[in-house]
């Protein structure tokens, strides 16, 4: 028995909570994910609406909860709301395992792996735009590349959800140690990303 | 500071501007030339077309070059007749990693110094496993303090660098090296009973996290994750195609057949003698 992943499929983090991209999961595919994953939810970024039947059908027989962004590109309109919406899932602990996916893996599910790398993680652009290129084939989108450097928030998000891997997000630490001193109960972090130059 | 600064120098160097004010009048005469007979663009096999006009005009040649030198800002170009060795990329450069390094460490006075910089071509595998190309030092804080790494297993056969060498012992990092001189095509195979060796090491959770890495990260690396693939039932396309993504734009056949025909007998053995299997995503 082969197991098949989908298009582009990696591994984006796989230390303490495991978080995966890939393009649109097809009927081949839902073996692999379903053996190899076990996965809790799935995030599309896209613009189809309704889900083809047969993977409805197995999103809810695996019990994964599915969750659609809307996105055509990182030109869209309001596109700065949705990927707020991604961030919120991402650092809520509680929906991992995640699999993160687009049509074919490449700008979309690039542009919120970017985010992720730059906020979260705080990796250099050059190791971003390197990632980036490695999946879209080495195409390189100048809007989404510039996207994702200029990319800003002010989420909230409660202290004791966040992940460990975005621990390490720059200026959440900054944030945390302030705030600490103040009220343990108020577990509430600011996610800032302003690019201090 | 120090990278912008020599650009700007040369930007405003009176002497190389002029040669492009003589370079632009110089293109005219080969856009004359190209109108009057459109032959020139075609290679027709006589050396009758453009580039070897150039070429055989030294002047020509050295100042068309400039020009491709400022096209191409910060590449450096190569140089006209020089045969392109497809498998350079193979060998392991103690020089070239040396100023790579310096060049990037000049230049991070720009960067946060809370940022991580991930080494070229790094992609995580399974679990714990992580790829990439040669480290380099702007990379090691990335290694130890994110990664947390307890060992690398390097694939090049040559001397490990000096500096790789104390960051290792810093972190304390232990180091494999098990090397090999990758597919040169076709007369030069990796051997399969190395190959074992190698996934003997990085399948063992005791050396995990574990960076694999040769000299760009593309294809004696791309072989090793193929076969790791194999052990996790992965479909020879989809093996084949996250191969080619890492080794783009040099993907090799004989690496694919490599993956392809590599017996996983005795490394499936002596992974399931220790419980190794299935790899844990």
């Amino acid at each position: 028995m082969k197991y098949i992943p989908p298009l582009n499929f990696s591994p984006v983090v796989s230390t303490d909570v495991s978080l995966y991209r890939s393009g649109y999961p097809m009927p081949l595919n839902y073996s692999f994910i379903k053996h190899q994953l076990h996965l809790k939810t799935i995030i599309y970024i896209g613009d189809k609406d309704t889900p083809l039947e047969e993977y409805q059908n197995f999103l809810k027989l695996e019990k994964i909860k599915y969750y659609h962004i809307f996105m055509d590109s990182s030109r869209d309109e309001g596109i700065q709301e949705r990927m707020n919406q991604v961030l919120n899932l991402v650092l809520d602990v509680r929906n991992y395992p995640i699999l993160v996916h687009s049509n074919k893996g490449k700008h979309r599910v690039g542009v919120v792996v970017g985010i992720i790398r730059k906020l979260l993680q705080g990796w250099s652009t050059a190791g971003i735009y390197q990632e980036y290129g490695l999946f879209s084939g080495g195409m390189k989108d100048g809007v989404d590349l510039e996207f994702i450097t200029m990319f800003e928030t002010n989420l909230k998000i409660p202290r004791n959800i966040i992940p460990g891997f975005a621990k390490h997000c720059l200026y959440l630490n900054e944030l945390e140690a302030v705030e600490g001193s103040e009220n343990e109960s108020g577990s509430e972090s600011i996610l800032t990303a302003k690019q201090s130059l | 500071m120090g990278l912008y600064q020599v650009k700007n120098e040369q930007g405003s160097d009176p002497k190389s501007s002029s040669k492009i004010d003589d370079l632009i009048e110089n293109e005219a005469e080969i856009i004359r030339l190209i109108k009057e007979d459109g032959k020139l663009l075609i290679d027709n096999g006589d050396g009758r077309d453009i580039h070897n006009i150039i070429q055989e005009d030294k002047l020509l040649s050295v100042e068309f070059n400039e020009v491709l030198k400022r096209f191409h800002d910060g590449e450096t170009p190569e140089a006209p007749h020089e045969v392109v060795d497809e498998d350079k990329d193979d060998k392991y450069d103690s020089k070239e990693h040396h100023e790579k390094t310096i060049q990037a460490m000049s230049t991070l006075n720009h960067i946060n110094n809370k940022e991580v910089i991930p080494p070229e071509n790094f992609s995580h595998v399974v679990g714990e496993i992580y790829r990439s190309s040669f480290p380099r030092l702007e990379n090691f804080s990335f290694l130890h303090e994110r990664l947390k790494l307890k060992s690398i297993l390097v694939l090049i056969p040559e001397e490990y660098p000096q500096e790789n060498l104390s960051f290792l012992k810093l972190a304390g990092i232990k180091l494999y090296q098990v090397g090999m001189s990758g597919n040169k095509e076709p007369f030069v195979n990796i051997p399969s009973d190395l190959l074992t060796k190698a996934l003997e090491i990085v399948l063992n959770p005791a050396n995990q996290p574990i960076l694999i890495h040769c000299n760009r990260g593309k294809h004696r690396t791309g072989c090793l994750i193929g076969c790791i693939r194999k052990l996790q039932n992965w479909s020879l396309t989809m093996i084949f195609d996250e191969y080619r993504r890492f080794a783009f734009p040099k993907a090799r056949a004989l690496d694919q057949q490599f993956i392809e025909m590599y017996d996983d007998d005795e490394i499936k053995r002596i992974a399931s003698e220790n419980n190794w299997l299935p790899l844990i995503w």
